[in-house]
């Protein structure tokens, strides 16, 4: 009784990895631990994947 | 006048706009709608014929009169981490935050109202086909024996969600896939299935529209990439995004779609084949860019914040007549 589609479901990516930032509710943007604004780090959203469209996010299907 | 932005705490890619707007000293406000009641808080009165409406978040206040724009990014579900959520309260809150904004005046990066219709994949196909874009053939069907006839008539086939939602219990992805010639397509009666004519691509192409601009960027597919590997967003290519030119038949036909569907920002995925002829996959209307942006260097986020930071026209102000305080 599954829906045809849910034959090429695969496990979703859990991406509970530790982000290197917080959020700073003055500057209203996210602060890595040494000060710096991390959007401003492009190597770092790179590494991160965190500006990436994906598939399968828990919230947004808006990719 | 402000900036609304309404995304999580966690969504760098709004702190890349963010950026752009502090360095042009934009006044910003970003919240999410999720903390609604809990360090988000909003008031609005209708007396004597007008309307005063505050929001307040992380120590700012700002009037609802006094926005010339607002960007719905990512919001979480209206009060979803209230102290006693429930579906009644995301209601209510939702209707008192988003009623509220909607008798602002302030320009929308994307409105509620057109963001909604804009999901619906099976109208973006019909829209892009009256707007001049090629389509893939396509079928979104309950019957099983569409399905087969379907699949005698293109037997090279892709199947997707129709809704682009996933599945959550337990969570997983539904990435877009090859459908085998010989598939026993019984299922098709569990549930909506959208099959598409599966396009031989030598490329994707992501489209940026933000307002006017068009950023485009291409990535290519590998001569040895594999066959069965067609959702770009799953590929293991290492090929990079490189910006592209926008065909100008193309870029003619993407105009007309997004002033019909009324959106001032629009994600377009392509496929391109080896005719170089642009298919059109989806307009998501609040797709990512930050990744894009990392790639190619093009100046999505600082685009963004040019269009958030406009000021609405005059003509536009006493048109909406709305507006009563000039902040």
């Amino acid at each position: 009784m599954q829906p045809f589609a849910l034959n090429y479901a695969r496990p979703a990516v859990e991406t509970e990895a530790v982000t290197p930032y917080v959020y700073d509710s003055g500057l209203q943007l996210n602060v890595l631990f040494d000060g710096r604004i991390a959007a401003s780090d492009q190597a770092l959203l790179r590494e991160l994947g965190t500006t990436t469209s994906t598939a399968g996010s828990k919230t947004h299907f808006d990719d | 006048m402000t900036v609304l932005i309404l995304t999580g705490e966690e969504d760098v890619t709004a702190d890349m706009v963010v950026v752009h707007l502090n360095a042009s000293s934009v006044p910003v406000v970003r919240l999410d709608p999720a903390d609604l009641t809990a360090g988000v808080a909003l008031s609005g009165e209708y007396v004597h014929g007008s309307f005063r409406g505050h929001l307040s978040a992380g120590g700012r206040l700002v009037s609802v009169n006094g926005l010339r724009s607002v960007w719905v990014r990512r919001p979480g579900a209206p009060a979803s981490r209230a102290a006693q959520p429930s579906a009644w309260l995301t209601q209510e809150a939702g209707q008192a935050l988003y009623g509220m904004l909607r008798g602002s005046g302030a320009r929308w990066m994307n409105h509620p109202d057109a963001a909604q219709r804009a999901r619906h994949k099976p109208w973006q196909l019909r829209l892009a086909q009256r707007s001049g874009l090629p389509v893939p053939a396509t079928l979104i069907t309950t019957f099983p024996q569409a399905a087969r006839a379907f699949a005698e008539r293109f037997p090279d086939l892709v199947v997707k969600p129709v809704s682009g939602a996933h599945p959550q219990e337990p969570p997983r992805a539904v990435p877009t896939s090859r459908v085998a010639p010989d598939t026993d397509f019984g299922a098709v009666a569990y549930g909506p299935t959208l099959l598409q004519r599966r396009v031989a691509k030598r490329a994707d192409i992501r489209l940026t529209v933000v307002g006017e601009t068009m950023l485009a960027a291409r990535k290519e597919t590998p001569a040895d990439a594999d066959p069965g590997e067609v959702d770009v967003r799953f590929a293991s290519s290492a090929t990079p995004w490189l910006p592209a030119e926008v065909p100008p038949r193309t870029a003619e036909a993407v105009r007309a779609y997004l002033r019909e569907a009324q959106l001032s920002y629009g994600a377009f995925d392509f496929a391109e084949d080896a005719d170089g002829t642009w298919w059109f996959l989806e307009c998501n209307q609040s797709g990512q860019f930050g990744f894009v942006e990392v790639e190619t260097g093009q100046p999505i986020a600082r685009t963004i914040a040019e269009w958030l930071a406009r000021p609405c026209a005059p003509e536009e102000e006493s048109v909406k007549g709305r507006r009563t305080v000039a902040p």
